[in-house]
């Protein structure tokens, strides 16, 4: 799909480049109109905006005994408050 | 007034731990080990390994701590100690194919774009989609990796990103481009519909 002069690739690779930064350049103005009417790179958009999201909540715990095992290791078991 | 650790600035706790308070120290540790314990994680992939990674990373902090300057932020030197160490172990083990990184129009995949079968919010119940990040991510060199989780993951600002991995601004927002382009199209393999 072509529209507002760029294409569906240089969108998706301005997605990739500028998720998060400020997009008030006319080339990012040009780059939001031709995401608004393009299903295909609004799928992209939304896939690199899961990809992330998926990273930030996939998070791990550490449990009592690995916070114990820790302090042992640095010699500070009887430390603790 | 009672005054809990809880209440010490974390300036006073360095203090405090440089002039040899193993109670400082301690809770200097409780305060950052979580955090440096789920980013060793999510570059190793492993927990074995993340503990191991973030036993190492104390163990540098308290036999540095000396000439820890308040310049930066505790949270940025431990967050540079830890991306230090894994490049370190990855350098000395897997050599990554850099071709398809270094392929800008092999990167964006254009052609095959369609809905992913899972949200976000699924992450916690679904152990497939665990495996699949999992896979994604450890296909993507540490160079890359550590740069988009800082970045995107960790939220730190694209100049602390490069402070912390000693590179140029232009060039963290190059690897965070590719690596973005990257794990796209190895989820976009196993969670399209």
């Amino acid at each position: 799909m072509k529209n507002n002069n760029v294409s569906c690739k240089e969108v998706m690779s301005h997605i990739c480049d500028s998720l998060g930064e400020d997009l008030d350049s006319p080339k990012c103005i040009n780059i939001k109109s031709h995401l608004e009417n393009c299903p295909s790179c609004q799928k992209y958009f939304n896939s690199i905006d899961s990809t992330i999201t998926f990273y930030k909540k996939y998070n791990v715990e550490l449990d009592n005994d690995g916070h114990k095992r820790l302090l042992s290791v640095l010699g500070l078991e009887d430390s603790e408050e | 007034m009672i005054t809990t650790s809880n209440n010490i600035t974390e300036e006073q706790l360095i203090e405090d731990a440089i002039a040899g308070s193993k109670s400082a120290l301690a809770e200097l540790v409780k305060r950052y080990e979580q955090t440096v314990y789920n980013f060793a994680f999510k570059i190793c992939r492993n927990k074995d390994r993340a503990e191991h990674t973030m036993q190492e990373t104390f163990l540098s902090m308290v036999k540095s701590l000396k000439q820890f300057s308040n310049k930066s932020k505790l949270s940025t030197w431990l967050y540079t100690i830890v991306s230090n160490h894994c490049l370190m172990l990855a350098r000395s083990q897997k050599k990554y194919d850099y071709d398809t990184l270094e392929n800008e129009d092999g990167l964006i995949d254009d052609r095959n774009v369609v809905d992913w079968k899972f949200t976000p919010d699924k992450i916690t119940e679904n152990s497939e989609l665990k495996v699949a990040l999992d896979n994604a991510i450890q296909k993507l060199p540490h160079e890359y990796r550590i740069v988009f989780l800082l970045r995107d993951v960790e939220g730190l600002s694209t100049k602390e990103t490069g402070e912390i991995v000693d590179l140029s601004v232009p060039a963290i927002k190059s690897r965070l481009h590719r690596a973005r382009a990257f794990l796209r199209n190895e989820l976009n393999n196993t969670l399209g519909k």
